[in-house]
């Protein structure tokens, strides 16, 4: 697809601009950026190996880094839970806020909400589900412009599907445009961003243009195809689009809540999706280190200053963040709206499925990996960023990419190396015994990140379908003391499954998340 | 209705306050924690020595309800080491420890403790009574044994207790009862072998009938000597002793064998005047010297305790290759093969006209024309 680059942002018409892997370099920036896809994955595994290593050599050594990483634990889970309880008492109090009154202060008539939903081979009623939520909220919908992304890969149905919802829903809205995003444009990967990306391209040229909107009129959301919004949410996205800063320097991030079948799914899809969704409510509250995920929004006027992210990457998500980032020289920022949206939690027809599902999903979360790459080469190569911004965020990214993959892995395992391996001197010492006491103890301290977890979970619960039974309450309350072996099957593990493929050059393809609700 | 939310975003601030409050946290909770783990203690109770180094026991035990006292004062077990107890703060000296359970021997052991270090012992506490599961020849349609005798008022184990329900039947005629298929097993166990009433320390050359398991591995070069081996351990006949030797290497020897202190005073203090005795001899030794092992020495034999009795049958305690089964001239001991302070002896059946043969992780004994297993652990209420 050519088009013009005289739209874009400086930095953005850089031929690297939307580089999504080495190989797609040349000379020195293909080096530089191999080196840069290798460094999480030898530093997951460099730290494991050392820990392993020093168990049996230096076995002192490990057990007294052991004792710090267990008391950092602690610290960090107080941390963590401080912010998560932050987060929920400000999502609490703006979800009972009134925000269609809050907004009308401002003047907003002239603006529009394009709405894209990517779809793949989703049911009918998924999207239904997302349409209606749509129609349901306290807002104008003439002012939405609706746009159902479906891909010519998945056959006519997906096309036919995306037309059948067109006749049934369109004339809700103020408009709704069809995309089918052709299979096999070169430079692309199949996915939800190639698919978002072709969709705005289209949405541009055939709504947004052909009806003289200007740019700056248009807030963006790239919503799953799962995606069902609160009533309030538009005025929401609304009041804190009017009342930000900068606006159109911002992306505006609510809080995903894997809730819209939360009733069908196991205890293992709930906690795992829960966990997600406090890991963003701890970003609500550290924006400074946050990025986009998932559903998220930004004003057309930027994304199109960008040339709409990128179709070449898996965790496309967050990557039009730092996009958006990079391009505006380190001036562009996260908004926290502190607002849910509902999506649905990964299950399959059976057990085993469910497991395999979050684990594909996780590993392609934790892929993200690649835009560290992305972030710590374009800080390289774009020296207008103040320095100590790009040094700053690379390590907080970098920390966080490479605790996500260690730090379970340490605690519940590698914790108890010393005591297995280490040798018989060790063996001798009171240090040899005392070290997987005062570690128990430390993780049992650890546990009140649990409980403080269990009862926010509750309390973002939604009601009780009349055929589940009260019982089911009790397990949701207990189902957290899975977290340890969580932790380590879908956040550590297929993460380290996802760094190593980065480090060994053996890159990932999109892999769509079935959704599917009874 | 307010034009703005209330609560806002968690200021930068705070949240850096916050973490400086955990920094601080953790800045003090580690060293104050290693402290601890190594074995440091506040000592409040004296004003001179405000810190003080201690260490700690690690006892293993064979029954998951005994109790345990160090020093007259009873411990509770962890809950992280399920059949052992690890006990801490304990001050450097010697201290005596004691295992025991109502209706078992109690095990007993004085012990050196040092600094930053954990001493280990195995204990074992056998039956006071004997257990037995009598294997009777015959046996009722529902599986109960059946024992013929001349008169049902017969004793058949005078001296053992057992819970397993049997029938002594006064009836030469047993077509009712049924063949109990583990009697000739067992049965055909004492056959094949030559267990006998006789010393080992028989002289050797002499027709001496002997009995010996299946487990016995003999080299040709040693044929002279008779022993049994396990896991690196030997039990060897040597002259009129019975030795255990280790076998493997000097950095897997058992604890038991080594002394952290090599001059014989302290060796003796510690470990005791036979301890230190040994260690001497095996310093001077060209045949069995002493294992170095860094800070440590080691013993490469023990000598097993036969309190001055004749040794009639010896093996490996089924399960074990630290404690010994043996058969003296008034019944079978369990004894082990730590003999730091002493070597604790317990008898787990009396008597002198029995035979012994070890199967399968189980001692049966035949006695009188009767066979039944030798129980080692008594079940809980």
């Amino acid at each position: 697809m050519e088009e013009s680059t005289a739209h874009l942002l400086p930095y953005a018409r850089r031929p690297d601009f939307k580089v999504a892997r080495a190989t797609e370099l040349s000379g020195a920036n293909r080096r530089l950026y191999r080196l840069l896809e290798m460094i999480p994955g030898l530093l997951a595994w460099l730290t494991l190996i050392l820990l392993l290593f020093a168990s049996v050599y230096a076995p002192f050594f490990a057990a007294y880094f052991i004792i710090a990483f267990s008391i950092y634990w602690v610290l960090k889970t107080v941390f963590l839970s401080y912010h998560v309880r932050y987060n929920w008492k400000r999502l609490k109090h703006h979800m009972e806020l009134d925000w269609q009154q809050m907004v009308e202060r401002f003047k907003y008539d002239h603006f529009y909400h394009l709405l894209v939903f990517p779809f793949y081979k989703e049911p009918q009623e998924v999207l239904e589900d997302a349409l209606e939520g749509l129609i349901k909220a306290k807002y104008d919908c003439k002012k939405l412009i609706v746009v159902l992304a479906a891909e010519a890969r998945a056959g006519t149905a997906a096309a036919d599907l995306a037309r059948a919802m067109e006749k049934k829903y369109a004339h809700h809205f103020g408009h709704f445009l069809v995309t089918i995003h052709p299979a096999d444009i070169p430079g692309e990967i199949a996915g939800k961003g190639s698919n978002t990306h072709y969709a705005l391209h289209q949405v541009r040229e055939h709504i947004i243009d052909a009806h003289h909107i200007p740019y700056s009129h248009v807030i963006a959301s790239v919503f799953d195809i799962d995606t069902v919004i609160y009533k309030d949410y538009l005025n929401c996205l609304m009041w804190h689009f009017l009342t930000a800063e900068e606006p159109y320097k911002s992306a505006f991030q609510p809080v995903p809540l894997f809730t819209n079948n939360l009733w069908e799914a196991p205890a293992l899809s709930r906690v795992m999706a829960m966990s997600s969704t406090f890991w963003q409510m701890i970003m609500q509250e550290r924006p400074d280190r946050a990025a986009t995920f998932s559903s998220h929004s930004v004003s057309f006027q930027a994304l199109y200053e960008i040339g709409y992210g990128q179709a070449n990457v898996v965790s496309e998500d967050s990557r039009i963040f730092w996009n958006l980032f990079v391009a505006n020289n380190g001036h562009f920022q996260i908004v926290p709206i502190a607002y849910p949206i509902a999506m649905d939690a990964t299950v399959a027809p059976t057990f085993f499925g469910t497991v395999k599902n979050i684990y594909r999903q996780h590993r392609r979360w934790t892929y993200g990996t690649e835009n560290w790459c992305y972030l710590v080469y374009h800080f390289i190569k774009n020296k207008t960023i103040p320095l100590r911004q790009r040094i700053t965020l690379a390590a907080m990214q970098g920390e966080g990419y490479w605790s996500l993959v260690t730090n379970p892995i340490i605690l519940f395992i590698l914790g108890w190396a010393p005591i297995v391996l280490g040798t018989r001197e060790f063996h001798e010492t009171v240090l040899s015994y005392e070290l997987p006491i005062i570690v128990r103890n430390l993780m049992i301290v650890a546990m009140v990140g649990l409980v403080v977890s269990s009862i926010i979970s509750l309390s973002l619960t939604p009601p009780r379908p009349p055929h589940h039974s009260r019982f089911t309450y009790v397990v949701m309350a207990l189902q957290w003391i899975m977290v340890p072996i969580t932790m380590i099957a879908f956040s550590a593990i297929p993460g380290l499954d996802a760094q190593t493929r980065l480090m060994l050059g053996k890159y990932m393809g999109f892999w769509v998340t079935p959704k599917r609700i009874k | 209705m307010p034009s703005e939310p209330q609560i806002k975003l968690l200021p930068y601030k705070k949240r850096q306050q916050f973490f400086g409050l955990l920094l601080v946290i953790f800045v003090v909770a580690l060293p104050t924690l290693i402290f601890y783990t190594t074995g440091h203690r506040l000592n409040l109770s004296d004003p001179l020595s405000k810190i003080i180094t201690t260490g700690g026991m690690y006892v293993t035990t064979n029954d998951l309800n005994v109790d345990v006292y160090l020093d007259e004062k009873q411990f509770e077990r962890p809950r992280l080491f399920r059949s052992a107890y690890y006990i801490q703060n304990i001050e450097t000296g010697q201290h005596r420890v004691v295992v025991q359970r109502e209706g078992l021997y109690t095990w007993v052991k004085e012990l050196p403790i040092d600094p930053y270090m954990v001493v280990e012992a195995a204990a074992f506490n056998m039956p006071l009574i004997p257990h037995i599961r009598p294997i009777a020849e015959y046996e009722t349609a529902t599986g109960t044994g059946v024992f013929l005798a001349k008169s049902t008022s017969t004793v058949l184990f005078p001296k053992a207790t057992t819970t397993t329900a049997f029938l002594i039947s006064a009836a030469t005629a047993n077509s009712s009862y049924v063949e109990n298929e583990e009697y000739p097993f067992v049965q055909s166990l004492f056959s094949t072998s030559t267990a006998t009433s006789t010393s080992v320390f028989s002289p050797i050359g002499t027709d001496r009938p002997r009995f010996r398991f299946s487990t016995t591995t003999a080299t040709a070069l040693e044929r002279t000597l008779d022993f049994v081996e396990k896991n690196n351990m030997r039990l060897e006949e040597q002259g009129n002793e019975l030795v255990a030797i280790w076998q493997g290497s000097s950095n897997s020897v058992p604890f038991y064998f080594c002394v952290t202190h090599t001059l014989s005073p302290i060796v003796t203090e510690r470990y005791g005047t036979h301890v230190a005795a040994q260690v001497e001899e095996q310093r001077l030794s060209t045949t069995t010297p002493l294992l170095s092992d860094n800070d440590r020495v080691c013993r490469s034999q023990i000598k097993i305790d036969r309190k001055r009795k004749d040794i009639y049958f010896y093996d490996f305690f089924p399960g074990s290759v630290d404690l010994v089964l043996i058969q003296l001239e008034d019944g079978l001991y369990v004894t082990e093969i730590d003999d730091r302070a002493w070597q604790n002896t317990q008898l787990i059946y009396p008597g002198s006209e029995f035979k012994v043969v070890i199967n399968n992780q189980s001692i049966f004994i035949a006695e009188a024309g009767t066979y039944f297993e030798l129980l080692t652990e008594i079940e809980d209420n």
